[in-house]
């Protein structure tokens, strides 16, 4: 009896004390750490902040969106321009162009002296011939490496020609881009071009090529007085 | 009796050591419950050394009452919590005092020697 009641007494007040020491260490914690209401506010603070993270995640997801497909249009325009830009610069002749056609091969009258020709190549004849080829669909024409665009000319200047600006002499290689036969064809035609150049002694002959390259433009191209007209 | 309380004094020392280095923390909603139980568990043992002194110790009331008023208090203070009403206070007023009786008879049986 009482030796049980010895052993009663000291767990009793083990158990005593060792409530008191956690009950005094989790005081402390407590103190230090923050109270249990602003925990809570924090808590209903930081799910709202969760929660606008998630919408603010959503917008961004929703306008990285947009902006690729903003850049792919501009990525898609811009491819377009640029092809349109190529396109006009072959229309202009400002690039060299390769393909089939033919080259025409003009050179004066033979004669003793290169001085004294009965009969000398014209820009006339020149002309005609650039016509004909562009009326048979050619669509990259060049005398002696100098390329026929919309401004260039074909001008007698003394006994030399001048294809833009520059001085040529006989004899004249063309080159022009096309259909080789049509246009082949429509010199060499009874009563054409050909025919004609071959009545004045003119020496012309014609080579069919499956590659041909014209060479580019090779001056500023520079427009003082024209505008573009703006429609509307 | 002496030897009564001085086995009271080492245990109460035994026990705070062990629960200074146990890595024990109550999580902080329970902490007040533990605090509850805690005075309840130091009136019935100041009681204890009271009905001591007085020669009328029994060993079962004083360990029924020592673990019912702990359990008592801190399930006071839980049902107060759950009613609104701070029911915490009644129980730390109630043992506060009955501590104080209890100190304070303690003290006259000591004096009186």
């Amino acid at each position: 009896m009482n030796r049980s009641m010895y052993l009663s007494i000291g767990i009793v007040t083990m158990i005593l004390g060792v409530m008191l020491a956690v009950q005094f260490r989790t005081n402390r914690y407590i103190e230090q750490s923050v109270p249990a209401d602003r925990a809570q506010e924090l808590q209903v603070e930081l799910s709202k902040l969760e929660k606008d993270n998630r919408k603010l995640d959503r917008e961004i997801e929703d306008l990285m969106y947009k902006l690729e497909q903003a850049q792919k249009g501009q990525l898609q325009a811009q491819a377009a321009i640029e092809d349109e830009l190529k396109k006009a610069r072959i229309h202009a002749g400002l690039v060299t162009v390769s393909g089939p056609g033919i080259e025409v091969v003009m050179d004066n009258p033979p004669s003793q002296s290169r001085r004294n020709h009965v009969f000398i190549i014209r820009d006339e004849d020149l002309l005609r011939m650039v016509n004909e080829l562009r009326g048979a669909g050619a669509e990259a024409i060049s005398i002696n490496g100098q390329r026929m665009i919309s401004t260039s000319e074909i001008r007698q200047a003394g006994s030399f020609i001048n294809i833009n600006l520059e001085r040529t002499e006989p004899p004249f290689h063309i080159l022009a881009i096309g259909s080789p036969e049509k246009l082949k064809s429509a010199l060499e035609i009874s009563g054409g071009l050909i025919d004609y150049f071959k009545d004045l002694g003119i020496v012309v002959k014609i080579q069919s090529h499956s590659s041909v390259t014209v060479p580019a433009y090779n001056r500023s191209l520079q427009f003082n007085y024209a505008k573009a007209v703006r429609k509307g | 009796m002496w030897l009564g309380i001085w086995l009271a004094v080492l245990g109460l020392a035994l026990g705070i050591v062990l629960g200074l280095n146990l890595p024990i923390t109550i999580p902080q909603a329970y902490a007040k419950y533990m605090s509850v139980a805690a005075l309840a568990a130091l009136d019935s043992v100041f009681g204890g050394i009271r009905a001591a002194m007085e020669d009328h110790y029994d060993n079962r009331i004083f360990i029924t009452g020592f673990f019912s008023n702990a359990l008592l208090a801190a399930g006071l203070a839980f049902i107060g919590e759950r009613l609104g009403i701070d029911l915490y206070l009644a129980a730390v007023v109630a043992f506060g005092v009955r501590l104080f009786q209890n100190l304070a008879i303690i003290r006259r049986h000591l004096l009186k020697k």
